[in-house]
């Protein structure tokens, strides 16, 4: 057999929450284990390598000290690939971003002196791919486990992984839910990427576009469903704050 | 013909309804609340039944095309180990209206037609459709304009609340034993049959919704405002979703993909609904999608409903549920608020027919979905992308095609894509493709070696029809890949043994680098035939490219044809090429005298099924794997969708 291709998995800032749904593969971690070594993943194990073929990284990048590690990441790396909404579009982190970095840092940490200290030199949040290119992304606040499976199978097989263009309403209309807005919420589904299963529409609370705009909240149509409902233009502004905070339309070619 | 009506009290219904249950020889569905809204769901009891429901979210429909269907398992370790997956517990669907049966029976005619779908056949043949006269009607619902709030067939069994107790109309035999085995029934009398009509007109009268067109005069409607702006100023605040398409019970395209197991040692491949609302509804490996503009996707789904299915099959493919009128958030999907907005508008004289009938020639039947076994036996690179493939079926049978017919190759974990057939017709097992490495199915065959197997489902497609080129002189003209099935038609008319039916052939190639120009050894075998021109063209050169030839674009190549070869009525053209190429050769065959009925084309899109049902392939109302994708012009040209 081929040598399988080695694996490491790296955070930065972020909660860990994606590398968890990984771990909790469970059982099915031994398949994984089958197709690539994993070299290196601080959440689960203790061994590490520099040596790797397919870096998969969470968490955003916050401060110059992460720049730097993601750049010898990236030049490691034959793959890499964003895991996870911070990773892939900044996710919460950038809520920060509508706040100058030194104000933030004064109101959490007051007086504190934290003058040359690289571990307080905050930034503006940044997604890898404003660091460094990104080779393929895994979207979603957790991530999903089915399309990490199918994107690490995919880089496997030396596939394009095929991530969804289309949105979360598509995988809710298949769910037979009752749409969020027909129950007087107002749910991002319409325009966030789908390949989530429309796991909260389906759990009966709307969606929070943690997989990413599909569509510019200026959009006409988005508009006009904001005028049927009687939204304004600011209660989606802030709607998007939580993932999509700075950003418009994630893409359609990402 | 008179049916058979019988009585039961509403007692003996809920006791009828839970023996099906107990039985347990039955999957029991039937239709329950969900929240304010109604779904079909696994039944437990008869007292979840809601006969007396709107309409549900989404349709029976997915008991019969359900949103995912795996078609298949296969083995990546052992290759061509796949088997074809059914699931064949037979099921009973309570609650179903008029208009969700009439939608089956629509399906029926798209599923179950030559090239017939064993997997809906099966879930069809073993299902038993236990009806119910619409009660309430649905707020969106226009059934009664549509004429599909009653019907007479298409169930096996069909409730009506008459009160006291339910009148049940028997549809079928399967349905008669049914209830002869659960239930304890009476005669209906005549009053009973006279309430039937009295509950069903006073359900009628209900409609708030009412459509100003009869629904035979949609397709007209249509056609005269194909180009109106109204699909302009609606589709402006479409959100591209395609929940319209979704929860239709009349919509039944889909998508096909091969997912694989974590360990990578075997996978399945699925269908999953598809909706051509979605932009990469009609994307090709290239990358290139063909209705790019959600103006065309919003107009084709209209189309589709009220011109095209028409035009094939006689009905409109809108049964008046008004599930998407709910389900559309910027509320543009509704047909009775499009119709009845295009009726207020003066209607241009412009007639067009975007449809086609075509005689094709079905030469699968039966299993559509499972591929055949084949092994590579030689791949010769021309270029970095472009690679000639020998493959050679493993039953050792002819492949059976016709020049210009089409396969769909399948790798395994990577999917499946079209590959028109570039050898001619012939005795032998062995056919041959040329692989342009574009996405992922053609990437993975490039890196495959001879002994590999790969599976093939064809031929598919109408091809050319061979007979009406004897006693004509032939022009072909093809560029880049077009050459590949253009090949297959050319070798058949040089053929030795043939050649004689034919009169002088003029072949002009062009490609866009000299590297393109793929089939270089044939090209110099044409070359020293009698009474064959070849010309070839390079849209550009470098200088460190060797390249004796012309450059230039292929119209490039037409002052070069010998005028006393062409005798234009008598010659029969033949174009395949990129699809920027035809609008401009096609002048320059107009130019040469050559009739429209004279020119044939074959043209690409995105085949994913081959057999028409999965819609991917789709302009205006054609399917280009079927009625194509060998079309004569003349029929072809007014199809908006085919040359834009």
């Amino acid at each position: 057999m081929k040598q399988k291709p080695r694996v490491a998995v790296f955070d930065f800032a972020d909660c860990e929450g994606c590398e968890l749904e990984i771990a909790d593969l469970e059982e099915e971690i031994l398949d994984l284990i089958e197709i690539v070594d994993i070299v290196s993943f601080r959440e689960v194990m203790k061994e590490h390598s520099d040596t790797y073929d397919i870096a998969i990284v969470e968490g955003s990048i916050m401060r110059p000290m992460d720049e730097k590690r993601l750049r010898t990441i990236r030049s490691q790396a034959k793959i890499l690939i964003a895991l996870g909404a911070c990773a892939t579009m900044g996710g919460v982190n950038k809520i920060r971003n509508q706040w100058i970095p030194d104000e933030v840092k004064k109101d959490v940490y007051g007086t504190a002196n934290l003058k040359g200290n690289e571990l307080f030199d905050v930034f503006q949040t940044k997604a890898l791919n404003e660091v460094v290119p990104v080779d393929y992304y895994i979207y979603g606040c957790p991530i999903d486990r089915d399309e990490f499976k199918s994107v690490i199978t995919a880089v496997a097989l030396g596939k394009k992984p095929e991530i969804p263009r289309y949105p979360v309403c598509v995988e809710c209309k298949k769910n037979e839910n009752i749409c969020q807005f027909e129950l007087g919420a107002f749910c991002l589904g319409p325009i966030t990427r789908a390949g989530c299963k429309a796991i909260c529409p389906t759990h009966n609370s709307v969606c929070e576009g943690c997989r990413g705009l599909i569509k510019k909240a200026e959009a006409e149509c988005v508009k006009e469903v904001l005028e049927r409902y009687k939204l304004s233009y600011e209660d989606i502004r802030r709607r998007c704050t939580m993932y999509n905070y700075g950003r418009k339309e994630c893409g359609y070619d990402e | 013909m008179k049916q058979l009506v019988k009585t039961l009290t509403k007692k003996d219904f809920l006791s009828f309804v839970n023996n099906l249950i107990k039985d347990r020889s039955y999957k029991v569905v039937g239709v329950q609340a969900k929240g304010k809204r109604y779904v079909f769901d696994a039944l437990s009891s008869a007292q979840d039944l809601r006969l007396n429901y709107d309409v549900t979210i989404l349709p029976p429909k997915k008991y019969f095309l359900p949103q995912m269907e795996t078609l298949l398992k296969f083995s990546l370790e052992k290759p061509f180990e796949e088997k074809e997956t059914l699931d064949d517990t037979p099921r009973i669907i309570i609650g179903v209206h008029p208009y969700d049966i009439i939608a089956l029976q629509q399906t029926d005619r798209h599923y179950l037609d030559q090239q017939q779908d064993n997997f809906y056949k099966k879930h069809r043949e073993n299902t038993i459709i236990l009806g119910v006269d619409i009660q309430n009607v649905s707020e969106r619902s226009f059934a009664a304009s549509m004429k599909t709030n009653i019907t007479d067939s298409g169930f096996d069994l069909l409730l009506t609340d008459l009160g006291t107790t339910y009148a049940v109309t028997i549809g079928s035999e399967k349905g008669n034993k049914l209830l002869k085995k659960y239930a304890t029934t009476k005669e209906a009398t005549n009053a009973d049959l006279k309430k039937i009509k009295t509950v069903r007109e006073a359900t009628a009268k209900k409609y708030k919704q009412k459509i100003k067109i009869d629904k035979k005069d949609w397709s007209a409607l249509l056609v005269a405002n194909y180009q109106h702006a109204i699909w302009e100023e609606h589709s402006d605040v479409c959100m591209e979703c395609s929940s319209c398409t979704l929860v239709c019970p009349t919509c039944f395209c889909y998508d096909v993909k091969d997912n694989v197991s974590l360990n990578l040692t075997h996978g399945t491949r699925v269908r999953t609904w598809d909706g051509c609302m979605l932009k990469d509804f009609t994307k090709v490996g290239s990358g290139e999608v063909f209705r790019e503009d959600v103006k065309e996707r919003y107009r084709h789904r209209f189309f589709r409903k009220g011109n095209y299915l028409p035009e094939r099959y006689g009905f409109v493919a809108c049964v008046g549920c008004g599930r998407c009128g709910i389900a559309c958030l910027p509320d543009i999907a509704d047909p009775c608020n499009l119709i009845n907005e295009l009726a207020h508008f003066e209607s241009d004289k412009e007639t067009g027919r975007y449809f086609i009938k075509a005689d094709t020639e079905v030469s699968e039947k039966g299993i559509i979905h499972i591929p055949r076994s084949a092994t590579i036996k030689k791949i010769t690179p021309f270029n970095e992308t472009d690679s000639f493939f020998e493959i050679e079926l493993d039953d050792k049978k002819s492949l059976g095609h016709k020049p210009g017919q089409f396969v769909e190759i399948s790798v395994f974990g990577y999917g499946e894509a079209p590959f028109g057939i570039s050898s001619p017709p012939g005795n032998t097992p062995v056919f041959e493709i040329m692989v342009r490495q574009v996405g992922n199915v053609t990437k993975k065959l490039c890196l495959l070696q001879p002994g590999d197997k790969v599976g093939v489902r064809g031929p598919l497609g109408n091809g050319f029809d061979v007979k009406s080129l004897e006693g004509k002189t032939l022009l072909f003209t093809s560029g880049g890949t077009g050459m590949v099935p253009m090949r297959s038609l050319i070798n058949y008319v040089l053929d030795p043994k043939r050649r004689s039916k034919f009169k002088d052939v003029i072949i002009l190639y062009g490609a866009k680098r000299p590297k393109e120009i793929t089939f270089m050894n044939d090209v110099e075998r044409w070359k020293k035939i009698k009474n064959v021109q070849c010309e070839l063209t390079v849209d550009k050169c470098e200088p460190s490219e060797c390249w004796g030839g012309c450059t230039g674009l292929i119209t490039t190549l037409f002052p070069k044809i010998k005028a006393d070869k062409l005798d234009s009525k008598n010659t029969i053209a033949v174009v395949i090429g990129p699809p920027v190429m035809y609008k401009f050769v096609i002048k320059c065959l107009q130019t040469l005298g050559i009739p429209d009925d004279n020119i044939y084309v074959s043209l690409e899109r995105r085949m994913k099924c081959g057999v028409a049902k999965c819609g991917h392939c789709q302009m205006n109302g054609v399917y280009v794997c079927k009625e194509g994708p060998v079309f004569n012009y003349e029929k072809l040209r007014h199809l908006p969708e085919a040359f834009e």
